[in-house]
């Protein structure tokens, strides 16, 4: 071999001859080889894929529901935070609850939560969310509750509109919408006010929000003017509210006044 | 004894749905009463004493679930059930329109009923129940009416399967 390294001479014409007649059926042989090869790493790479490709959807799924649950916890953590935020922020003590189901009956509007007699609930107990007052424990279980809510025909909040202090009754109307009854047509109320409940009923507390006048009307006549009310909370999508186990007695000053002013008590209604 | 659990389960499935995912339904007004098609469909396959007794349990439970402290359910869904019990004969609800238009009408008497006990029942007038009559609740009679072929089918497939031996379903005796 070193002989032939030494030697200018590349290889005999034999050799050569041989080597030019072999190297087309090698390469030819080799380029099978490698196809074949080739298609059946491709095919087991295909089938691989497939596989990886399942799987990979099967992931993909796993954590686009994980990530649903993440968002939905973080949603729910957000309302939590809100409603602890609010619950510090209210001096009477709260209880939490969540709410399990709605009313089956579209005459009325309440709703069910999962706490009841056992965890101190009790019956004309005030309901309330972050974003205002819900409504009141109408009925009680050991473990279960029915709130009455603002838009139920039933239910009368005394209230007074927040800009100008005019003295009302937000009594439900159903479908998310409370009216202001005897309401005085000489008080100046506006569309966009805000109504909060005034303290007088005894039960609510005063200064929490109620909704907002989206409608006035004055007739010609009458003594008072109609306003439509729109609930702050929105009753619809409820699921977490608080319950405040007791309401502070009203101002003996203020319920002077009630007694005085306003002889259409909500007391009338069912609380 | 096992029939009548089953019923009583069956009853209280329905109202759940309706007190659970029907309640969330983002338009209120296409909410239906699909406890109601349950009675009215047990007035035409159950007998009138176990019945009753079904209908008058599942009215009490709608009152004990609801923001209504009169019992007015208790009183109105056994009377309908009876109601339905004397059409068992007379009517031959085989077609889809025979039976949304009895639902219909069944929910449309109800609801005048309810309406006017709740009148009659309130210390202070409730003239704003009567415009929400018309714009809130017949639409919902309305989907009551529509969805309760639906309904009366899958009644009548759990009937049969359940109860196969008593050979029970709208066809057979309605």
């Amino acid at each position: 071999m070193s002989l032939r390294v030494k030697q200018k001479q590349g290889v005999t014409f034999v050799d050569a001859l041989v080597t030019e007649i072999v190297s087309p059926f090698q390469k030819a042989s080799t380029f099978l080889i490698k196809t074949v090869h080739g298609v059946f790493k491709n095919y087991v790479v295909l089938v691989h894929l497939q596989r990886e490709n399942l799987l990979l959807k099967q992931k993909i799924g796993e954590l686009q529901r994980e990530n649903h649950q993440m968002k939905e916890m973080a949603y729910a953590n957000e309302r939590f935070k809100k409603l602890l935020q609010f619950r510090e922020k209210i001096s009477p003590p709260v209880i939490a609850a969540e709410v399990i189901g709605g009313d089956p009956s579209s005459w009325f509007k309440s709703i069910t939560l999962n706490k009841g007699e056992k965890e101190g609930i009790r019956k004309g107990m005030v309901v309330i969310a972050p974003e205002g007052v819900v409504g009141q424990i109408l009925k009680t279980a050991p473990y279960h509750s029915t709130v009455l809510l603002i838009t139920d025909y039933n239910s009368a909040v005394d209230a007074i509109v927040q800009r100008t202090r005019a003295k009302a009754i937000v009594e439900g109307k159903g479908e998310n919408r409370c009216q202001l009854k005897y309401l005085l047509r000489s008080e100046d109320v506006i569309v966009g006010d805000v109504a909060i409940t005034s303290g007088l009923g005894g039960n609510f507390p005063k200064g929490l929000m109620v909704g907002e006048i989206r409608k006035v009307e004055k007739k010609e006549h009458g003594i008072f003017q109609y306003a439509e009310l729109i609930p702050s909370v929105d009753l619809t999508k409820l699921e977490e509210v608080l319950i405040i186990p007791e309401a502070p007695p009203p101002p003996l000053e203020e319920k002077g006044k009630k007694v005085k002013k306003s002889p259409p008590r909500s007391s009338r209604k069912k609380k | 004894m096992k029939r009548n659990a089953i019923l009583l389960l069956l009853g209280i499935l329905f109202l759940t749905f309706q007190t659970t995912l029907l309640s969330y339904l983002p338009i209120q007004r296409i909410r239906p009463d699909i406890v109601l098609v349950i009675i009215l469909y047990w007035g035409f396959t159950l007998p009138p004493i176990s019945g009753g007794i079904h209908a008058l349990f599942l009215g009490y439970l709608m009152d004990l679930f609801s923001g209504n402290s009169f019992g007015l359910y208790t009183f109105t869904r056994p009377l309908l059930f009876y109601l339905a019990q004397l059409f068992r004969g007379r009517l031959y609800l085989e077609s889809f329109l025979s039976q949304s238009l009895f639902v219909f009408i069944f929910a449309l008497f109800e609801g005048l009923l309810i309406l006017t006990f709740l009148a009659a029942l309130n210390p202070a007038p409730l003239g704003n129940l009567y415009s929400p009559f018309f714009t809130f609740f017949l639409p919902q009679f309305f989907v009551t009416g529509v969805i309760t072929p639906v309904l009366f089918f899958l009644l009548q497939k759990i009937f049969l399967t359940l109860f196969q031996r008593q050979g029970m379903g709208l066809r057979e005796r309605g």
